[in-house]
């Protein structure tokens, strides 16, 4: 069974189609890195796997249960909204800007879904919380506000956070790109132990150095379709198609 | 000084009523506002609309039409309220409408992703909205709402034009009877008195929710 599954996803706003037949089976474990230029499609596509947007055609099954396939008309067909809940309460998202809630401490930040959603036992939801700042170095922040925090920080509370509701699959959107360039490495490592607890990540990423070194799946995307994709080292040093290595070419250029 | 002693059991009768009235308006107007601007922010089309007519209307129109409208006006037609009673209403009424778009105007200065995350959280509407939403939202409006309740308490001098004897029209009756313009001033302070009250209250409010940026 795969951890999740995506097939021939199609969605468009208005006139442009942003995703034409997207194809992704991830399996436990896996990390994946989806790179590509702006406006591929690529955050739209982790958008809509835990359906931060709909789509407009396709099937997508997290853990072997349908939470969107084709209707007889040929039109998406979602589950009943109890299920969607369920399915996506599976998986974790990270977001390019964080999105702490500012008037939540902290602690607050990470125990607030837990408790509220899962019902958690506020004492017990506190001792994860505590074990998961512990985890990504920020203990000794529990008690402060998000403004008071870096870049860098806030992220690795928003991972934290997202953890809290022990997911089965994370998705980040470009966790690094809001931050200095001096800030990514502690957000990089945080991610890359989580790799290493055989987490399922799917990563929206910029950073080839991260790609080549975690991820075990590179996917290129280009215009809303995957250009190229397998294991890291293929696409990212020996790349088939012409627009790969054009777009790898100019992101490492640029650094 | 013996006049002023004399003038100040019936002045401050008047400003009771002017007191009670303001208390009544914000504690029914506060809530009230919040809820609209939820109505007005819906997606449910009828809903969204019938709180946009209800903003313009009450908006767009003088707030001493509104009172004479629901004091005299109903009465024409058989709905005959308290005086007392006409004033609240009205100035519910007309105060929730203003409320309800500073509301929204608050909650909809409030970032996206803050839903989004809420959202991926797996936090309902209605969570989103308690939790989340409102709270900052309520920070955001302080000033405004200052300005409002300001407002409110000159406002009340209003219903003064149905006959109720707040603050103003004491202080005018026995301003005219005595000959006096003293019942005036001692008016004056009243509600000077009651503003500053209400500015350090507010100052102490935003200070409260210093806590955060
Ligand atoms: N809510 C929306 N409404 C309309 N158009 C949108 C919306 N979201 C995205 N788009 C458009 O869809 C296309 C794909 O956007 P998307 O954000 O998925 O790209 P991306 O690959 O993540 O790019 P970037 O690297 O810049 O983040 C873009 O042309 C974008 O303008
Ligand atoms: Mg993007």
């Amino acid at each position: 069974m795969y951890m999740l599954q995506a097939l021939d996803i199609y969605k468009r706003f208005h006139r442009t189609e942003v995703l034409r037949g997207i194809s992704l089976r991830v399996e436990k474990g896996e990390v994946i890195a989806i790179i590509g230029p702006s406006g591929s499609g690529k955050s739209t596509f982790l958008r809509c796997l835990n359906r931060l947007e709909t789509v407009d055609r396709g099937m997508i099954e997290i853990e072997g249960e349908v939470m969107v396939r084709n209707g007889p008309d040929g039109k998406a067909l979602y589950s009943d909204e109890r299920d969607i809940a369920r399915l996506r309460r599976k998986m974790g998202m990270v977001f390019q800007d964080f999105n702490l809630f500012p008037h939540k401490s902290v602690l607050e930040n990470l125990m607030l879904a837990p408790v509220i959603v899962q019902k958690t036992d506020a004492v017990l939801a506190e001792k994860t919380a505590r074990a998961l700042l512990d985890k990504v170095g920020l203990s000794h922040k529990a008690d402060q506000y998000p403004y008071q925090l870096s870049g860098g920080q806030q992220q690795r509370v928003a991972i934290a956070r997202a953890l809290a509701m022990n997911p089965d699959i994370m998705c980040f959107d470009e966790p690094t790109s809001a931050l200095d360039p001096e800030l990514t490495g502690e957000v990089l490592k945080v991610m890359k132990d989580l790799a290493l607890e055989h987490m399922t990540m799917i990563v929206v990423t910029h950073e080839i150095g991260f790609a080549r070194e975690v991820a075990n799946r590179v996917i290129f995307m280009d215009e809303g379709v995957i250009v190229e994709q397998g294991k890291a080292e293929d696409v990212l040093l020996r790349p088939q198609h012409e627009r790969t290595r054009a777009f790898l070419s100019k992101v490492l250029m640029a650094r | 000084m013996q006049y002023l002693a004399s003038l100040l059991p019936t002045m401050l009768e008047g400003t009771v009523i002017t007191v009670e009235l303001f208390a009544l308006t914000l504690v029914m107007s506060l809530p009230l506002g919040v809820i609209m601007a939820i109505a007005r922010i819906s997606r449910f089309k009828p809903l969204n609309l019938l709180m946009q007519f209800y903003v313009w209307l009450f908006r767009g129109t003088p707030l001493l039409l509104q009172l004479l409208f629901i004091y005299y006006g109903l009465g024409i037609v058989g709905i005959r309220l308290e005086r007392f009673t006409a004033a609240v209403l009205a100035f519910v009424l007309n105060y929730s409408a203003y409320l309800a778009e500073i509301y929204r105007s608050g909650i909809q200065s409030i970032d996206r992703g803050q839903y989004e995350a809420a959202d991926v959280l797996g936090l309902t509407y209605f969570q989103t909205m308690s939790k989340i939403i409102l709270p900052q939202m309520f920070k955001r409006v302080l000033p405004p709402i200052s300005n409002e309740v300001i407002n409110l308490v000159k406002d009340t001098a209003l219903i003064y034009a149905i006959g109720e004897s707040e603050l103003l029209r004491v202080a005018k009756t026995a301003a005219v009877r005595d000959f006096s313009f003293t019942p005036f001033i001692v008016a004056a302070l009243f509600y000077l008195v009651m503003n500053g009250g209400i500015q350090q209250f507010f100052k102490w409010l935003e200070a409260k929710y210093d806590y955060y940026r």
